[in-house]
């Protein structure tokens, strides 16, 4: 049976260095399901997140802060992540929009009952913004 | 100017544009994790090479560090406006997995998520870290 690849310590399955592939398991992605509130009620990022199990798939919708009315992004496909490799609850999860005149990757982690979303923005349409970071805070209400 | 947005962070405040551009220089340097036992990346180097910003990587191993060698990163600034990078991504592709870095700084402190993909059919679960480095 070939070994696992690894590029790094955790990557191995404690126990188990040197052995072959294993059972797939589905990830338990109940722990990023519900809808997910800014705590900053003058937050200029994200406005807040549902967040859904459709078919063993995880997805995401997103409204951004607007005036008068928060702007929908639409739903897209995330990829979830587990705390390791021999784990299978989601703690975190990394999507992906196309604005178009922008891009955002959103890369999220549970700290405990709160959501930490990380945006990663780059424009594409030449208006000379710089590409940014913006942090947001979400809790289920 | 009238630009595109969705959501307040994106608009320009009046300011003319500075044209897309982010020094990732306060970043440079050689980051350490402060985890001394980690199982993820011991360090990185930030720097330029051609006039590219890159991350050198390397992660725990036995007995030696495992390398992963150079990545483009792209700097990122706090704001639209800004041009001083504290945050960057970037993707490294090791074949059975992808590892996508996405870091910012904060009152020196280094803060590193990664988020581990595997494709090589091994049954592992794609993984999520968050570590901490210093300079």
């Amino acid at each position: 049976m070939p070994s696992l690849q690894i590029s790094r310590t955790r990557d191995t399955i404690a126990g188990t260095e040197g052995t072959g592939p294993r059972p797939v398991h589905s990830v338990d992605l109940a722990p990023l399901m519900g809808t997910w509130v800014n705590f900053d009620s003058a937050a200029t990022g994200i406005h807040h997140l549902e967040i859904a199990d459709r078919n063993g798939q995880l997805v995401v919708r997103t409204w951004g802060t607007g005036s008068p009315e928060p702007q929908g992004w639409g739903e897209v496909v995330a990829e979830p992540f587990t705390d390791g490799v021999a784990l299978h609850t989601a703690v975190a999860f990394r999507a992906a929009y196309d604005h178009g005149f922008a891009r955002v990757m959103l890369a999220s982690y549970l700290n405990k009952r709160l959501l930490v979303v990380d945006a990663y923005t780059i424009f594409q349409d030449g208006s000379g913004r710089s590409p940014y970071f913006q942090r947001d805070h979400f809790y289920i209400p | 100017m009238d630009v595109s947005s969705v959501r307040l962070e994106d608009r320009l405040a009046g300011e003319a544009p500075g044209g897309g551009q982010v020094d990732p220089t306060p970043m440079f340097g050689t980051w350490h994790n402060t985890d001394k036992q980690t199982g993820g990346i011991v360090r990185m180097v930030l720097a330029e090479r051609n006039s590219i910003f890159i991350v050198h990587a390397w992660a725990a191993g036995f007995p030696d560090l495992h390398d992963w060698g150079e990545a483009a990163a792209t700097a990122h600034a706090a704001n639209v406006h800004s041009h001083e990078g504290m945050a960057f991504s970037a993707v490294y592709d090791f074949g059975f997995v992808e590892t996508i870095l996405a870091a910012y700084t904060k009152s020196g402190i280094l803060v590193l998520d990664t988020f581990n993909t595997f494709k090589d059919g091994s049954g592992r679960s794609n993984y999520f870290t968050r570590e901490f480095f210093y300079r």
